[in-house]
């Protein structure tokens, strides 16, 4: 389980729709009375940062945590 | 069901394409081209155009120069270097052969490819017969546009549950609404499926989660080359960050070059000995593994590629480059450390000359049948030994696949649906959702990376450690009654779960089978390729809930290309 953030500035935001579209791992879900995107499931960013490169506006900001990330090798350094 | 009160819509089209990616949006466009009288339905877990893997890579595709090798040529390279006699030379060879009309389709289609000032291709050699060309990164999103002004239609976030089938052959598809749950049952002439390889969700951005591999499966369509569905390659030790071309130039903890245990001059492609040559010095306590970029020119600039114009100018890439490589060069700084990870890249559903899986009515497109197409021979899906591929592979697959598909449309009338099937498949689509107590899809998902994870039980094998994997699966296996879903997207990641594991008990169980190495394939008990017991392929196929394995002879004495020795 990861422990990437995708932050969003919602008054920055203007609704275009483009991040909710651009996440193709259903992070992003759209909050249609708001017209606004939610981060609904941050535990599976793949951290791609489409979202946060094709905000019209920058409202986006994709925050690695790489230490949450595991490699699976038998190695300690590499667990 | 009552107690889940969900909704049912049914649909009927001529054609069904699952997956918006590249592969499933040229059947479509294509189809479209030939006959704009057919009703082609798109549907996609995500958002087509954005989804898939053609616009998340680094936008390649490979260049055959026929002027300075013919198709006949890069085969024979192809058989003896790379698909070690294992792969399908005809297909391979129409691949080749249809190099300059897929990019012509490509750039009709809106994709855009760089040319220089006199109209001539900007090609990068990447070999003695090869050469790749960027393409810029909203290239599924061009050809969504077009299939789009075609009249396709498409449905977004619908994810695919399992495949409807009457006397044998398909009929249909059914599905849910990613966001309210909606049930949906498509009836259709046609069924192609286009989505993706199966990746276990353990590297980022390898995003193939084999859910349409396992619906396949289910539905008894025949799987082939499983045990190649073990790409790995190499990452940044800190920022995960995944690394082209730096095989050429790996240094143990000594100081001493490791690469020259494996290669002898610089290549373009990925390959297994650089993972095996890895796990042995690690092994030895002469790790960590460095990389020195600056002593071989394509790693030394090799971003520039990527988030500079001067070479390909593809200014969508380049934003969303520029933000991945920003964000992996802050959090490694100067280390040059890296490590060799498994990825996966399993795309084993049998396919023949005409994309139709063994099941009439069901296509396979792209990265679901890389590997079952038989077309690359013993390596992984792309790009596995063979840069560029990828994008290519699905295009190819996608203008085949339209022009069988188009021909059953035309010859056939509409087939019936089962009810009962109907009803069993809803069931178990939504059976994790009735579960009150149980296990997350997470902990499956985490069980089966620690099985195939490890580099030494995927990729360099032995039978002792592939039975220490196939151990992890089965007993994961045995857990998959009690997955538990709490929403429809939680109930996606159940239905992945469920792909992985049949992924990861069809990659054991096959490489298990396989006693010799080739190509990719790599077994330290038995490192000779074995040309006499083993020009065979592996076929899986779900015998009544039973995985039958069973082997089928390459057809060697009918291609151009003979392996020299037993």
């Amino acid at each position: 389980m990861t422990n990437h953030k995708v932050i969003i500035d919602k008054d920055k935001c203007i609704g275009c729709k483009l991040c909710y579209k651009a996440c193709f791992v259903d992070v992003i879900r759209w909050d249609e009375e708001e017209n606004k995107p939610i981060a609904a499931y941050q535990e599976d960013c793949v951290h791609c940062t489409y979202c946060e490169a094709l905000c019209p506006k920058e409202c986006i900001d994709v925050v690695i945590d790489f230490e949450s990330e595991r490699l699976y090798q038998s190695f300690d350094r590499y667990r | 069901m009552t107690k889940l009160n969900i909704e049912e819509k049914r649909i009927s089209t001529d054609v069904v394409i699952v997956g918006g990616g590249i592969a499933g949006l040229t059947a479509a466009v294509r189809i479209k081209e030939l006959n704009s009288d057919i009703d082609i339905l798109i549907i996609e877990k995500n958002t087509t155009g954005y989804s898939g893997k053609a616009n998340r890579g680094g936008g390649v595709l490979q260049y055959f120069d026929f002027n300075r090798c013919t198709p006949e040529q890069f085969v024979g390279y192809h058989a003896h270097n790379v698909g070690a006699f294992l792969g399908d030379q005809e297909l391979l060879y129409k691949y080749v052969s249809m190099n300059n009309e897929m990019i012509e389709k490509l750039v009709n289609w809106g994709v855009k490819v760089p040319y220089d000032e006199d109209g001539n291709l900007k090609v990068i050699p990447t070999g003695p017969m090869t050469g790749m060309i960027g393409v810029d990164l909203d290239i599924t999103l061009q050809v969504r546009k077009t299939a789009a002004k075609f009249g396709v239609k498409i449905v977004d976030k619908t994810v695919m549950s399992d495949i409807l089938t009457n006397n044998g052959e398909a009929v249909g598809v059914v599905g849910y609404d990613l966001i309210d749950g909606t049930f949906s049952i498509i009836k259709a002439k046609s069924v192609i499926l286009a989505t993706g390889s199966q990746n276990y969700k353990i590297m980022p951005m390898w995003n193939g989660r084999g859910d349409g591999i396992a619906a396949a499966y289910r539905a008894g369509a025949e799987m082939r080359n499983a045990e190649f569905g073990n790409f790995a390659q190499q990452y940044k030790a800190k920022s995960h960050h995944d690394m082209v071309f730096s095989e050429n130039v790996m240094y143990n903890s000594l100081g001493e070059n490791i690469t020259k245990n494996f290669r002898r001059f610089p290549e373009a492609d990925v390959s297994s000995k650089a993972v095996s040559e890895w796990y042995k010095q690690m092994s030895a306590g002469k790790g960590p593994v460095y990389i020195h970029p600056d002593e071989y020119e394509v790693t030394a600039h090799g971003d520039a590629l990527f988030t500079t114009p001067y070479v390909w100018n593809r200014p969508y890439g380049i934003k969303i480059w520029k933000k991945i490589y920003g964000k992996a060069a802050e959090k490694d700084g100067d280390c040059k450390e890296v490590v060799m990870c498994f990825v996966g890249e399993q795309s084993p559903v049998k396919v023949g000359h005409d994309m139709q899986t063994t099941i009439p009515g069901l296509y396979a497109v792209g990265d679901i049948s890389y590997s079952g197409s038989a077309s690359p021979g013993a390596v992984p899906a792309p790009p596995g030994r063979n840069r560029g591929s990828g994008i290519l592979n699905a295009v190819f697959n996608g203008l085949i696949a339209a022009e069988s598909s188009l021909d059953r449309v035309s010859k056939k009338d509409e087939s019936a649906i089962d009810d009962d099937q109907v009803m069993l498949l809803k069931e178990r689509t939504y059976a994790p959702l009735l579960k009150s107590d149980g296990i997350d899809a997470e902990e499956i998902m985490e069980d089966i990376r620690e099985a195939v994870g490890p580099v030494e039980n995927s990729v360099y094998m032995s039978q002792h450690r592939i039975d220490i994997g196939l151990r992890k699966v089965e007993k994961t296996k045995n857990k998959l009654e009690n997955l538990k879903a709490q929403d429809y997207h939680d109930l996606c990641n159940c239905h992945e779960a469920q792909a992985m594991v049949l992924s990861a008990e069809m990659q054991f169980r096959a490489a298990s089978m396989r006693k010799e190495s080739r190509g990719w394939f790599l077994r330290e008990d038995y490192p000779e390729t074995d040309n006499r017991n083993w020009l065979k392929y592996i076929i899986v196929k779900n015998n009544e809930g039973k995985m039958d394995f069973s082997t089928e002879n390459v057809p060697i004495e009918k291609y151009p290309v003979k392996p020299l020795f037993k």
